[in-house]
């Protein structure tokens, strides 16, 4: 049986041009990329694209990662939420641009439908806040988008973000506190709506 | 916005207690805080709430397949990037050993500075005659007699 390798130990094989280890490596934050990528970007197919670019970029900048700063799997995720912003910045140009006609609204409906049919909620009230919050996140500024979605989702403390993003804890408490308070208005409204 | 008055505490800090991101000194006031404030406890717990549906969405599932599909693309990039990347290994590891030396430089500049004059004095010492140069500087054998003394 083979014993599971640890982050480092990966990452110093796939530095010799192991691509088993590289393999592994995939295996391993494949689906914790793509959740960050999705939750980003919204669309699926699109959150899949982002998750091969970010591999990509992934072992051409492993020199780059410093162990004394961060955790791997905290300089993955900051590459990726960085990245999958990028990708939705383009997504959402693209999706202005194609606004301008009724029925490239149509086409952006259809886009967001199987999403949404594929999200597991029986209880349409769960996901009505749901759709709030996934549209509230995606008007956060990038530094409140990502602190969000690291915080609560990849489970990161504030301290790791703050020193990742190479700013001061207060800032990304703020922008924590700012955004989870963006979405409860957001969520208090559509409840008021029913 | 709630105001912080003497009682109470403010959001960002109930939203922080709940996401235990405070001091632990910090965590068991606002413990104590919170037996004894219904209004403070109420925001806290809503914002409980509010993390735990949050933390409700999903992601859509993708097959194991895509994944293998994928996965198989990805290595074949591997391996091509690292045929490439073979190829200017030497160059990659100049640029590396320059900017390792200009890293050092940057950290540690009285050194630096000891370790060029050093150079400096044994390259002109070996390389270039005393009377040659006398010729273009004068007073040039004085200025090496002065770096033989001191190196």
């Amino acid at each position: 049986m083979v014993s599971p390798q640890s982050d480092d130990d990966l990452v110093a094989s796939i530095l010799r041009g192991d691509e088993d280890a590289f393999s592994r490596l995939y295996d391993r934050y494949r689906g914790r990329i793509y959740a960050t990528a999705y939750r980003i970007i919204q669309d699926a197919g699109e959150a899949q694209d982002a998750v091969q670019e970010i591999f990509v970029k992934l072992y051409r900048s492993l020199p780059e990662w410093n162990p004394r700063k961060a955790r791997f799997s905290t300089w993955v995720y900051r590459l990726a939420a960085n990245h999958a912003i990028d990708c939705w910045r383009g997504r959402r140009r693209r999706l202005e641009s194609l606004s301008s006609s009724s029925s490239d609204d149509d086409e952006f409906r259809e886009r967001q439908i199987p999403d949404a049919i594929l999200t597991p909620f029986g209880a349409l009230e769960e996901k009505e806040s749901i759709d709030q919050i996934r549209s509230c996140v995606s008007e956060l500024p990038d530094l409140q988008k990502k602190v969000f979605l690291l915080r609560y989702f990849q489970d990161l403390k504030l301290e790791e973000i703050a020193s990742m993003e190479d700013c001061s804890l207060g800032t990304v408490k703020t922008s924590l506190f700012r955004a989870t308070h963006a979405v409860r208005r957001a969520v208090r409204k559509a409840g008021g709506r029913r | 916005m709630r105001k912080t008055g003497f009682r109470h505490y403010s959001e960002e800090e109930l939203l922080m207690h709940f996401l235990q991101e405070e001091t632990e000194e910090v965590g068991q006031e606002i413990s104590v805080h919170l037996r004894e404030c219904g209004e403070c406890d109420s925001i806290f717990k809503e914002y409980g709430y509010l993390v735990g549906q949050v933390q409700a969405w999903r992601v859509p599932e993708i097959p194991e397949s895509v994944w293998q599909t994928r996965k198989s693309r990805l290595l074949l990039q591997f391996r091509e990037d690292l045929e490439r990347s073979k190829g200017r290994g030497m160059l990659s590891s100049l640029r590396a050993a320059i900017q390792s030396a200009w890293d050092y430089a940057l950290e540690h500049p009285l050194p630096t500075l000891g370790y060029i004059a050093i150079a400096i004095a044994f390259a002109l010492e070996r390389t270039i005659s005393t009377f040659r140069l006398d010729r273009v500087l004068p007073g040039a054998s004085d200025v090496f007699e002065i770096l033989r003394q001191v190196f």
